[in-house]
This record gives structure tokens, sequence and C-alpha cells, in this order.
């Protein structure tokens, strides 16, 4: 720019002083400091206070673990997964003394951080509450498995997306047990349908002898839940 | 449970930042007139002109990190869909942030070189008409809106994990339901922009920068001072919050990732800056090579930030 063009400049009048470019400054902070407070309540997860209503239930009875992990091979086979993976896992617990076990696998929520973070709406659920992996959608972005606090969510390499327990729903909908029930030796796993009151886990569930793991997470699981000593 | 995202989020997220903060020093120029009283051309040019790329450089890296995407790029438009999603903001702030930062660098090289600009008027007679100037404000005002929208999403992107992670979804304060990413990133951000427009290019153009930018040592230590209390609450409130917060401040400050924290984040980011700074206000001497080397540490120390808070997201304990 040479000088002659630098004189004729008329003053602008739009031009920002020290103090309202502070200004400026410092509502951004406010903003930036609010704003992503704010709009993360509505963002991630839909705030659900009613109860879970999924048409099927799987009550895991870690009174009755034996940690014997067959859940996780019939699993790894059924699904054909790598050696080492499966979208169900059994954790070793301590109390005092006392060790126990305590399965875990996608809960299938009701308010599930997955499909709430997933950009491309591959992660849904289904009409029978069980939360479903569009394989067609998913990118591979892995934002789910970050989401997911119950760390449910397992990465396919050679297909290159996020993959999760499915409850085996094309054998539940024909009235089969998926594979880590029937594979279950000492009946720590109960499934039943939630619309039949005279069903096992209707009546664990009733009896408030089963509950949702981690409700602080707010993610309201509604087919698995609980009986813990 | 290895980290899920790796080095190449962590680019990702470092581009972002450091892309929005050189636009808003770009635009901070243009709108106290700066512009037009000094010749900082360097550093407004540099601006202008390279967020829009480095941006979408990082977008374009970040396919990479994708599974199904990368093969089938196509479903990637599928991205722009789910708004309960932050990274669906994400892409399409980032999106518009590059392609007006693009408009704003070409305009911006328009206004510096009026030659250039007459002949590009003379092939493309539509825009003989147009008042370049308040164009340019206009794309710098709504610019600047979603260049703190890109900072503040890459804070923002973590922060919505929620409990699943609870070092990323730490709060200012442990009593205070306001997340830190977002602030701290945007602080970052800021920063990395000023090294990258100011110390480094400023000071390679430019033979008397600090004379034409008095203030500029008085800038630089308070932004550093800020980005250090900000960084200090998050590791103090993930302290204070136990868990694997805890874990993840403890493995940062005095763990595994330590030496990488304190030699290659706090001391080229924080520690060196502040200090140099402080000598050339009570000295006022200044050295040029000693800012270049500055400028190149403050980038590095805000790769090295975003990649430890990536790999330092410890999930919580069931």
């Amino acid at each position: 720019m040479d000088t002659k063009e630098k004189e004729c400049l008329p003053v602008e009048k739009t031009e920002l002083s020290r103090r309202g470019f502070l200004r400026l400054a410092v509502a951004s902070g406010v903003i930036a400091s609010v704003g992503p407070a704010l709009l993360q309540g509505c963002s991630s997860q839909r705030d659900t206070t009613e109860a879970p209503s999924a048409r099927y239930a799987l009550v895991i009875d870690t009174t009755k673990c034996t940690g014997c992990r067959a859940c996780i091979v019939a699993c790894n086979l059924r699904n054909k997964l790598p050696e080492g993976q499966s979208y169900t896992d059994v954790l070793d617990e301590t109390t005092g003394q006392a060790t126990w076990f305590k399965p875990v696998q996608c809960q299938h929520c009701a308010n599930p951080p997955c499909a709430a973070v997933c950009p491309t709406h591959a992660t849904y659920t289904h009409e029978s509450g069980v939360v479903l992996v569009n394989e067609k959608l998913c990118v591979g972005c892995k934002y789910c498995m970050t989401a997911c606090p119950y760390h449910a969510r397992i990465f396919d390499e050679t297909r290159g997306i996020a993959e999760k327990c499915w409850l085996c729903l094309d054998w539940v909908l024909k009235g089969d047990l998926p594979a880590c029930v029937e594979a279950c030796i000492p009946g720590a796993r109960i499934f039943g349908l939630t619309d039949d009151p005279d069903s096992e886990v209707s009546k664990l569930i009733a009896s408030g002898r089963a509950k949702p793991l981690h409700p602080e997470f707010n993610t309201h699981p509604a087919v698995l839940s609980y009986i813990i000593a | 449970m290895h980290p899920v995202w790796d080095w190449l989020v962590a680019i990702y997220l470092f581009l972002g930042g450091l892309g929005a903060g050189a636009f808003l020093v770009a635009a901070t120029l243009e709108f106290t007139g700066k512009r037009y009283e000094v010749d900082l051309s360097p550093i407004r040019l540099v601006g202008a002109t390279l967020p829009g790329p480095l941006v979408a450089l990082g977008a374009v890296l970040l396919i990479f990190d994708l599974g199904a995407g990368l093969r089938e790029p196509w479903r990637i438009f599928y991205m722009f869909t789910h708004f309960t999603s932050v990274m669906t903001w994400g892409i399409w702030i980032l999106s518009l942030f590059v392609l007006l930062s693009l408009v704003y660098g070409f305009l911006e090289v328009m206004d510096t070189y009026p030659m250039a600009w007459e002949r590009m008027k003379k092939r493309l007679t539509f825009l003989q008409r147009l008042p370049l100037r308040r164009v340019k404000r206009i794309v710098a005002a709504v610019g600047s809106v979603f260049a703190v929208g890109t900072a503040v999403y890459t804070g923002v992107l973590l922060s919505a994990v929620g409990p699943a992670i609870p070092f990323w979804s730490t709060s200012v304060l442990p009593f205070l339901p306001i997340p830190m990413m977002p602030l701290l990133f945007l602080v970052s951000a800021i920063s990395t922009g000023i090294g990258l427009t100011v110390d480094l290019s400023g000071n390679l153009a430019l033979q008397d920068m600090q004379k034409r930018l008095r203030r500029l040592p008085l800038i630089h230590l308070a932004l550093i001072g800020l980005e250090a209390v900000l960084l200090g609450l998050l590791l103090f409130t993930a302290f204070a919050d136990g868990g694997a917060a805890a874990q993840a401040a403890h493995d940062i400050v005095f763990g595994p990732r330590s030496l990488v924290f304190w030699i290659l984040m706090v001391l080229p980011g924080l520690a060196l800056p502040f200090v140099y700074h402080a000598c050339t206000v009570a000295l006022r001497r200044h050295s040029r090579i000693l800012e270049l080397v500055l400028g190149i540490g403050i980038l590095v120390a805000g790769l090295v930030l975003r990649y430890l808070v990536l790999v330092s997201g410890i999930p919580v304990t069931l």
C-alpha cells in the first residue's frame, strides 16, 4: 500500500476502540464458557424420567456369576469376532475380602449417549427397545466409543465400523435366547419379556431386586438390570 | 482401554484452534484500524490466508482416521445430518469457517495488492461494483463468530462426552457446572494463533515489529497468565473430582506423561514465553531470534496440550 493511499483514507467511524475490543473479548469469553454448558444440556441426551420401556429384559444375577466367561466365548463365536474381542465383558470386583464378577455389555439404554453423539444417525433404537448400529451409515468416527460410559463398544478394524451387543435380535424375535444367556452355566443371566408379568424378569424388576447399573450416568438402561448382593 | 482418539485427532484439534486463532488476529487488526495505520502486512496476510487451508487440512487428515468413512467417502455427507451430535455441529461450523476464511484470504490479498485487484476486476466485471473494504469487514465479522465457534467446538466435542470420560468433562471449578475444555481450548487457540501470525511470521518478515506493536508483550503476558490459570484449574478440579479424572490429572502431572507435559508443553508454551516477555517489559529490549524460537515453542505446546488431553481420556470406572 503506497503512502498516497494512506493519506487519502477517511477516518473509519466503525473502528473498534480499545475499550470496545476488550468488551467484545470479555463477552466472547463469557459466551464461550456458559454457552457450551447450556448447549450441552440440549445436545447430548434427552432428559427422560419415564420408566424405561423395552420389550425384553436381561437380568444379570451377580450372586450367581462364577466368572467362567462362557458368555464371552459364546458371543465371540456367534458374531465371528476376532480372537480376544467380544461384545460382552466380565469385570472382577472386590468387596472387602470377597471377589465377585460383573458381566457388562451394552445396556440398551432408553437415553443412549451413543445415539446422541453419532453424527450420521447410524446408532438408533429399534422398536423393541434394543439399540442397534446401521452398518451402512457408520463412518467409524468412534465418537460413540468415547461416549458410552459402560465401555460397551468395540471397533471392527476390517470393516471400519463401531459395534456392540445387539441382543442377538434375530434369534430373540423368533423366541430364542441371546447367545450369552444360552451359554451361561450358573444361570446368572435371566432373559424374558417385560410385558409378561409372570416372567421371572418382570418379577425381579418389580420386586426391586434387579436395578439398573450406574443410574447416575442418566442413561436409563432399558434392557439390562443387575442383582448385586 | 487404549485411547480411542490419537495423534490424527490431536493434529485436527490443533489445526482447528490454530486457524481460528490466526483468523481472529487478522480480524482484530481489521477492526481496530491497525491494518491501515501501520504496515503489518505479514501478520494480517498470514492471519487471513492460512486459516482456511490449515483447518481444511486438519479436516482432510481426520478423514484418514475414519473407518468405513474412508473406504466409502460419500458416507461423510451423512455426518451433516444429526443435530444432537456435537460432531455434526462441528462439521457445519468448520465447513462454514473454512469457506469464510478462504473468501477473506482472497479479499485481503486483493486489498493488499491493488494492482492485482484491478486486474481481477477487469477479468470479472461483476466485481467492479464491490465495496471491497465493506465486504471485508462483514466477512471478518461473520468469520470471527465462526472462528470462536471453531475453537470452542474443539473443546465441547470432548466435554459433551459427559460421564463416560470424566477428565474431559471436568468443570472450571468443582462446584461450577461450566466445562473447562471449551474455554481452555479457546484460549490456547488464540495463543497459538498469535504465535503463528505475530511471533513467527511477524518476526520473520518485519525488522522492527516491537516498535509497531508496543502493547504486544503485555498482551502475551495476559494471555499466557490466563492459559496457565485455566490449565491449573483444570488439573486442580480433576484432582478434586477423584476417580478417573484424578487419575488422568495424576498421569499428566506426575505419571508417565509428565515429562512430555512439563518439557514439551509447560516449558515452551507457558514458562519460557512468560519469562521472556516479562524481561522484555522490564529491560525494554527484545530479540527477534528468541521470539521466533518462542513462536515455534508455542505451536508445539498447543499441539502437545491437545494430544495429552486426548490420551489422558481415561474412561469412568464401572
